[in-house]
């Protein structure tokens, strides 16, 4: 049953997770124990490249310093000026159609 | 304390959130390669100031950092709080940057926190202090927060480069745990708040930001009320700038948010800024009405929340009691998609994500990791 399950949104699930996360349908990944594993005494003198295979599958390497940042901003060329784009999302106000609304709460249970 | 081995990651990315998930599930870490390549490798100014932060307001942390900056050592203490803690961020980064950890933080210490920031109030990069105070913080009181205790208190503003803003911050602590949400609902926008401000120019340009944004929404929406905030005197910082912040709340209690600020170059990259110091500022009518946009932009992906907080979001909902919560954001954003990935490794909470197509969002689920607060038990 898990696995009909994660197949079904297999696309999202693998964009976070990286590839192996699909095949593991349990909630606890084991990537804490196996990083914890390892004696932290000689950690300061590990030969270079060991670490580099981390359980980091999404990430290539070059994205280790990308800058901490939570604030994101949607990329959009949009021209809210145009009356189509008002009309696409008039029925998120409380000015538009409110039963369109009640539906789109609906359809996901 | 004997033998504790501890988390090794790479990189600075995701520091912040690194060192609350490492405090929270008291779980050491080793951070190597921070910036190794970069012209000036290691650690940044405001990245010190946060580990000192977190030196300040807990018990028996040790933070150790190589002679470059790029091999950082951490091990969590407890979170003590604590009435009239004073830091002062400095410059590189804006105060927000230093809110956003804290205020989950404060939630698990042993003491309640209130502390005054000083540095910079509004910039383009992290949340705007105003965007804290209308958006931030109903979300946490979503999971359960008392509201009680739960403020910030905006003293005086700055931007960059000189800063010179204070606030003060008060979180409560938890008496046991988070409440689990079902929050799908995100309801249709029955109003739009926001607040303009303005330090060392004329305060004509919010009356410019207000109009331009009026403009756009006008159509949709009368119930628009943009307030101004216009600073003078020491209360303004040190350097000009102005800005605006923006929050749509819908029917069903959500916040959505949008803000920007406009002043001159923040100092950190010196070689750039040579290039960049003929750049023009960007105007404030074109501000106005691009937050405007932004702000609707925000609006129709359908989340509970806006882009820039389904990080917080998902991991209170990691945080909660053992019980299932349920979100529903629009499309998952870079940094959101960091913060999935790091609970897995810090707390072991695995959400299962599943697109909704028909409203183009993403509903996630998850089983929080009961995490309590410990260190209120703590004699």
């Amino acid at each position: 049953v898990g696995r009909t399950a994660s197949r079904q949104n297999t696309n999202l699930m693998q964009l976070v997770y990286g590839k192996s996360a699909t095949m593991a349908t349990a909630s606890v990944h084991g990537s804490v124990d196996e990083e914890s594993d390892d004696d932290d005494d000689d950690e300061f003198f590990k030969p270079k490249g060991e670490e580099n295979k981390k359980s980091r599958e999404g990430f290539d390497v070059g994205d280790a310093d990308v800058e901490d940042c939570s604030k994101f901003t949607i990329p959009s060329g949009k021209n809210w000026k145009d009356e189509e784009m008002i009309e696409n999302i008039r029925d998120r106000f409380v000015t538009g159609d409110w039963s369109k609304a009640a539906r789109r709460g609906q359809v996901s249970e | 304390m004997g033998k504790i081995s501890s988390m090794k990651l790479k990189g600075s990315q995701n520091l912040r959130l690194r060192l609350l998930l490492s405090t929270l599930s008291s779980t050491p870490i080793l951070i190597e390669d921070i910036r190794a390549d970069a012209t000036w490798p290691g650690l940044r100014p405001h990245e010190v100031s946060f580990l000192r932060l977190l030196e300040k307001i807990s018990d028996d942390c040790v933070v150790e950092i190589n002679e470059t900056g790029t091999k950082l050592k951490y091990k969590p203490g407890n979170v003590m709080g604590g009435k009239h803690v004073v830091h002062d961020c400095g410059v590189s980064r804006s105060i927000g940057y230093f809110l956003e950890p804290l205020i989950v933080l404060g939630l698990f210490g042993k003491k309640p926190l209130s502390i005054r920031l000083r540095g910079i109030t509004n910039d383009s990069k992290d949340p705007s202090v105003d965007t804290f105070r209308s958006t931030t913080l109903p979300i946490l009181k979503r999971f359960g927060v008392n509201p009680e205790g739960l403020e910030l208190k905006i003293e005086s503003r700055g931007v960059a480069p000189g800063g010179g803003g204070e606030v003060v911050l008060s979180v409560p602590i938890l008496q046991d745990s988070l409440r689990a949400v079902t929050w799908i609902d995100e309801g249709m926008v029955k109003r739009i708040r926001g607040v303009t401000f303005s330090t060392r120019v004329s305060v004509q340009f919010e009356n410019t930001m207000i109009h331009a944004a009026r403009g756009i929404f006008n159509r949709l929406l009368p119930d628009v009320h943009i307030f101004t905030d216009h600073k003078a005197g020491p209360l303004a910082g040190k350097s000009p700038g102005y800005g605006i912040s923006l929050v749509a709340e819908t029917t069903s209690g959500c916040f959505i948010s949008a803000d920007n600020a406009v002043c001159y170059a923040q100092g950190e990259e010196e070689a750039e800024i040579e290039d960049e110091e003929k750049k023009d500022l960007i105007p404030p009518e074109d501000i106005g009405k691009q937050m405007a946009g932004i702000l609707l932009g925000e609006i129709e992906q359908g989340g509970v929340v806006d882009s820039t907080h389904q990080g917080l979001l998902f991991l209170l909902c990691a945080l909660c009691p053992q019980d299932v919560s349920k979100v529903r954001v629009g499309k998952l954003s870079p940094y959101g998609i960091g913060v999935l990935r790091h609970i897995r490794d810090f707390l072991g909470v695995k959400f299962v994500i599943k697109p909704d197509p028909l409203t183009e969002t993403v509903i996630l689920k998850c089983v929080g990791c009961g995490l309590k607060n410990l260190s209120r038990k703590v004699s």
